[in-house]
Formats: structure tokens, sequence, C-alpha cells
């Protein structure tokens, strides 16, 4: 793994996708107002060539090559939008995909959809059902990383799904056969650990390895494990490390994860075995006050710091200090504050990334954009009282 | 006819009361917060990204709560709910028919990829309203279920200074009985009470006194039925102290529970959780009715509800769909088991 710099600052994942994106794909009716939006922020971000998305959208409605070039073009979009917030480290927002979790099963065999289910408020996903074995039917993230390579100027980080949370999103029918109400409840939940530990272990083994093998393949060299079921099940920590090494470990790549909403402290220390794992992107904003002020009392949302300073492998850690969930758009002095409270607790800058709490999908691009501003303001605010 | 003897064929402790059809003595229902169909979940999705209009997202939610009711008509459930739709999570409208609650925090909806606002106390707690989601509750046949959080639950998810315990009496008394009282007037002959909580996390002896007096204070002379269900978690180690809570019916998760851990001679009704709802695979009926005859048998319950073991939420609609009719035909059976 190479060194990185103190404050290191990139996004999570995902990005919302922007209408004329959405409706191009879908085959519905694009407006002036949505060619106007593609214009705007083509001129905003700085996209080079941009009247050429413009032409393709008058053309609607489209054709499988012409959607896949506006997805292509989505992705430039999205990569300059990081670049031009100021981050060190992009990637496209997940423009070529559908959603983290329905990407990767799409692309995996031993799946049938069970519909939507709500994740919360007016947020869903499509629910799969694991019936038979599993492997990957094609490598899927190959495509997209050898466009960014093509596109990105700043250094690329590609978000993948990890094992433990396909497997924890999905319903069993495959692997814990046996789920009859006959026998003691112990047994029944015996059963369905077991068959959840055999399907997440598949996952890591059948799924995600050769996936990552694959792109590692194509010069890949920073892939973020993303984790947000990691702390589903508390009684399954080993399994979830135990998953993430099953994934990566020997292969030859800075390897993260991302954890979100969640109670951090449930990780320890099932995660002290995660040794494969070169940096956590935590996110910490959600919890956290809105007010000012660097001392632990002030910064409620980050009270867990020490734990993850203290893991025996000494990762980097980047802490969320964007709420993800909200249009507030957080002041730089408001990230500086969790920032050089989080320096202090490390005693360490160059061990501390800075991030949102988690992918801005369900943000506008004005309140994505702006709040990843105003983060990598406060970056330069915090690097400044550091002295860095 | 007794619970003694074959515990092939249900038979019930109260054979006095016993009528048969549609008023047997055995009632299910489908309770919680329901699956929203796939055209309300467009619908809501198109709502946030602003390519849909409230009345037209309302349109939908009115269609789909329709065919809910709809089902389970066809179900032949004993109690209607509207499904809880439109709520966003267990306690939101509450909170947003209140004064001194907000909500904001996510959190995770016990081990589920599912999270709630979590109620925020900023002030002097008081119901100011019937929350806006009962505004199409006519429209749901009679007689009516209503789903609330009970009172442990709401002052465990919620966030504030004060003592959990004195938040929960705050919010039996002046959220939940009012809102309760509200909807009994309304035509809601049956109030169901979610307490995932106790079985869950578990709380300290100490705590379940003042757990059962807030319970009481929302349901003693309430005019409904009441019914408190546990879940996602053994109801063993609680069962001598359930027993004797202020409701009608304990509701009990049978996927995570030995009904030999219950004892015998239950002395109040009981609510068999006998359908996973967090599994979509789905139950045998006859599995599921000898499971419910023995529970019966063993226990000897003074009412006898079936329905499943949480929410249907966390499943698609088309597998809740199934489980709906399927708790139907256990429960036709059941109540021909006892004719």
């Amino acid at each position: 793994m190479t060194t990185m710099k103190p404050l290191l600052t990139h996004e999570i994942g995902s990005l919302a996708k922007p209408g004329w994106r959405v409706k191009a794909i879908v085959g519905a009716a694009l407006t002036e107002a949505d060619i106007e939006d593609a214009r705007v922020w083509g001129e905003r971000l700085g996209v080079e060539g941009h009247e050429t998305l413009l032409e393709i959208l008058r053309r609607s409605p489209l054709d499988s090559e012409q959607k896949q070039q506006v997805k292509d073009w989505s992705s430039r979009y999205g990569v300059r939008l990081c670049e031009s917030a100021g981050l060190d480290v992009v990637y496209d927002g997940e423009q070529q995909r559908s959603e983290m979790y329905a990407w990767a099963i799409a692309h995996a065999n031993g799946f049938e959809w069970r519909g939507s289910t709500r994740s919360f408020d007016n947020k869903y996903y499509s629910k799969a059902a694991v019936t038979g074995p599993i492997s990957m039917a094609t490598p899927y993230h190959n495509q997209e990383f050898g466009l960014l390579q093509s596109v990105a100027r700043a250094a690329l980080k590609l978000p993948i799904t990890g094992a433990y949370t396909l497997g924890v999103w999905s319903f069993d029918e495959y692997y814990a056969t046996n789920t009859t109400l006959t026998g003691t409840a112990a047994a029944r939940r015996a059963r369905r650990e077991d068959g959840r530990r055999q399907l997440i272990i598949d996952l890591a083994r059948k799924l995600i390895r050769p996936n990552v093998e694959s792109l590692i393949g194509l010069g890949a060299d920073w892939i973020q494990i993303d984790e947000p079921g990691g702390s589903t099940e508390p009684g399954e920590l080993d399994l979830f490390a135990e998953s993430f090494n099953e994934s990566v470990q020997g292969l030859s790549a800075t390897f993260s994860t991302h954890l979100c909403f969640s109670d951090y402290r449930l990780f320890f220390p099932g995660i002290e075995r995660m040794t494969a794992c070169n940096q956590f992107n935590v996110g910490f904003a959600n919890y956290d006050s809105r007010e000012l002020g660097t001392s632990g009392e002030a910064r409620p949302g980050y009270a867990v710091l020490p734990m993850f300073r203290d893991l025996p492998y000494k990762p980097y850690l980047g802490i969320g200090v964007l709420d993800i969930h909200t249009d507030f758009i957080e002041p730089p002095e408001l990230v500086r504050d969790r920032v050089l409270h989080a320096t202090e607790v490390f005693g360490d800058p160059n061990r501390i990334h800075v991030t949102p709490d988690c992918g801005l999908r369900t943000r506008s691009w004005s309140v994505a954009y702006a709040k990843l501003q105003n983060m990598v303001a406060g970056v330069e605010l915090a690097k400044k009282e550091l002295g860095l | 006819m007794s619970f003694q003897g074959d515990t092939a064929e249900l038979r019930v402790p109260y054979a006095a009361n016993l009528q048969k059809g549609e008023d047997a003595l055995i009632k299910a229902y489908v309770h919680g917060i329901y699956p929203r169909s796939e055209s309300v979940v467009a619908a809501t999705r198109d709502l946030d990204r602003g390519r849909t209009s409230p009345e037209a997202v309302e349109e939908s939610f009115g269609r789909d709560q329709d065919a809910f009711v709809a089902l389970q008509r066809l179900a032949g459930m004993d109690y209607f709910s509207d499904g809880l739709l439109r709520w966003q999570d267990i306690f939101r409208p509450l909170v947003e028919a209140s004064n001194g609650l907000s909500a904001r925090t996510l959190v995770r909806w016990f081990d589920n990829n599912s999270f709630f606002r979590a109620p925020a106390v900023q002030g002097e707690i008081g119901l100011s309203g019937l929350p806006a989601v009962y505004a199409a509750a006519h429209r749901v046949s009679e007689p009516r279920v209503a789903t609330l959080p009970s009172p442990l639950l709401f002052s465990r998810a919620a966030q504030g200074e004060s003592h959990p315990n004195d938040l929960m009496s705050d919010l039996a008394r002046n959220v939940l009985r009012p809102l309760a009282e509200r909807l009994v007037a309304g035509g809601y002959s049956l109030i169901h009470f979610q307490e995932p909580w106790l079985t869950y996390h578990g709380v300290e002896d100490e705590d379940f006194k003042f757990f059962s007096e807030s319970l009481g204070i929302v349901t003693d002379g309430l005019g409904a039925t009441t019914v408190l269900q546990t879940y996602f978690g053994d109801a063993g180690p609680w069962a001598s102290r359930l027993r004797d809570l202020p409701v009608d019916a304990i509701g009990i998760d049978f996927i995570e529970t030995d009904f030999e851990s219950l004892g015998s001679n239950w002395p109040t009704g009981l609510l068999v959780g006998c359908l996973d709802g967090r599994s979509s695979r789905m139950e045998s009926v006859e599995e599921t009715v000898a499971t419910v005859r023995r529970v019966a048998d063993e226990l000897q319950p003074t009412s006898l509800f079936v329905g499943a073991n949480s929410d249907l939420e966390l499943l698609g609609r088309v597998v809740a769909d199934a489980k709906v009719l399927l708790l139907g035909e256990v429960s036709a059976r059941l109540k021909e088991g006892s004719e």
C-alpha cells in the first residue's frame, strides 16, 4: 500500500443520477429543462466536449448504443464534479451502475428478485433471494473502470459492494434449507446462521474475489469494499471480518472498507482481525452536533474514534464529516472542527482522511457539490491550523 | 370443548362463548407496516425527485390501500388494517403530530437493513392532533386494527435528556393515550402495540414495572381490544411478567420462541406470531396450523389471535401478499377445527 498524504479527501461512492440520464435510459421524454441542466452542469464542471452530450439528448428516444453514451457522459460529469469540488481521490458516483446491491446481484448467478424493500423514508432497494449455487456471471466493473481510467485526472478509487452486505441484504432460499417451525428456536437460529455463513463466504470467494482480481488485472490500485450492512448482526462481526479477508487477502492493491449508520462499537473487537484492510471510511456526521468546537464534548458523533485509532494494524481512517441525509450545507468551520478533533484523538493527521458519511446519491447535485466544496474548504482550514 | 386431549384438533377452552364463522374466537389480522406496492415505490421516489405531485402520490397510496384492504378481505382477515402504507416509520406520524418531538437521526431498525428516524425530545410533549396518516382511514373496512409503538419501544428509541422511564410515562400519557382514544372513537376496535425492544435488547428488572404502568396508562378503560406484540427475540425469559401486563393479549414471535418456555395456563390472550416476516420462504399451512394448535393446547389462552411474527414490511409486496393469503388459509383451517 502506498503512503497517502494527510487529510486526503474523497467521495464515498454514489451520486444522484442526473434527470437527463435517468430519462434517457428509461426512454422517457427529455425536456428542454433537462438539456439545459446538462448544459449548465457541463459548463460549471468544465466537462470538455459536453456539447456532444446535448446533441445526443436532443435525439431522444435513444437506441441502446446512444444510451450507453449517455451513461458514459454521466460518468464524466460525476468525475468532474468530484474533481471540481477539489477532492484528492475521485469516482463517478456509480453512474454506470443501477444501484450498489442490484448491480452486483444482476451480474451473479444464483439469485432471483423478490421485489422492492424500503430502507428508510422513500428510499428502497430491489431485494433478491439466493436460490442456487453462486458464481460470477461476468466481471461487473471492468467496463466502468476502463472508462474512468480514461477520464479521471485525479487519483481513482473504485467502490464495490462487499460480500457481507450482499449476503445480509438477500433472502436465503438455498443455504438454510430447513426453516420449519418444528424443533427448537435455537435449532432454527443455528440453521439460519449456518446458512448465512455459507452464503457470505461463497459470495466472498465466488463473486467478490474474482471481480476484484479482474479489476487489479486492469490496473486498479485502490478498491473500497462497501459494507453498509456490516453491523446488521452484531453476533456476526467475525464473519464480516472473515468475508473481507477472504475477498482480498493476498491480492496486491490498497483495500479499504466503508461502514455507515451503525453502532460502530459493535465492530470491536471483530474488525481487529481485518488485517487486509488498509483504510476504513466511517460515517459520523449523522450522529454529531452542528455546533462548532473541537473537544470531545462538542463532537459527540465521533466518540468511537479511539477504537479505530487503536486497531493493531494501524489503518487510515476516513472520517465522515457530511451528513448525507440532509440538505444542510456543513460550513467549512464545522468540517474544520470535526477534522481537528479527529487529528487530536489520533495524534497523527497522516492517518486521517476526510469524506462524506456515505454516498451522496440522495442529495441533488447542487447540494452534493456545495457540501463537497465546503468539505474541501474545511480541510484547508484544518491544514492551516495544523501547519500542514 | 377443551384444550385437553387430541392435539391434532384445536379445542378452545372458552366453549361457552365460542361462536362459529365470522364471530369465531380465533382471530387473524395483519399488523404493523405493510410493504408498499411497486407503483407507490415509484410514485414516492418520483416525489422525492420532484417528478410528480403530492396529489398524484396520494392517489397512488389510495389505490394501494384499497388493494390491501381487498386482499385482507379475500384472505378472510378478522380485522382490517390500512397497512400503515403512508408511515415513514413506526414513530414518524406520531412525532409529526406531537409538540416537543422531532425526527432526524437515522438509526438501524434492530438487525435489519431498514432504518428509522429517532424521535428527539425537544420540549414538553403532547399530541396536537390526529396524525395526517389517518385521513383516509374511513376507506378501511371495519372492524379495524391500528398499530402503534409500545411505550417501552417508543421511549427507548427516542433520544432525550430525561430518564427513559419518565419519558415512557410521558409518551404514554401525552401521545399514545390521547391518540388511542381518538382511534377508538373513530372506529378502531383493536389496538396493536409493537414491542420488539423488550425481546431484542431486554430491560432491567426495575424498569419492567414502569413499563407495565405506562402500558396501563394507554390501555386502562380504553374500550378496545389491546394486543402487545413482542418480536425479534425470545419471549421465554419474559413470559412470567408478560402474562400480567395490562393488555388483552400478548403477541409472541414463535420463530424465536419455544412455546415450552412460556409455561402453561396462559392467563390472558395470545397472538401466535407464526409467519416469518423476514423470510421470503412460504411456510407450510399444515405445519403452521399444527403449531398453532399445539401452542393453544399447551397454553390455553383466553383468546387466540394468529398473525405474522413481525411487520411484513421487510418483505417485497408480492411475497407479503402471498403470506397474507397463507395466513388466511391457516386461520380458516383453525376455525374449521374449532367447530
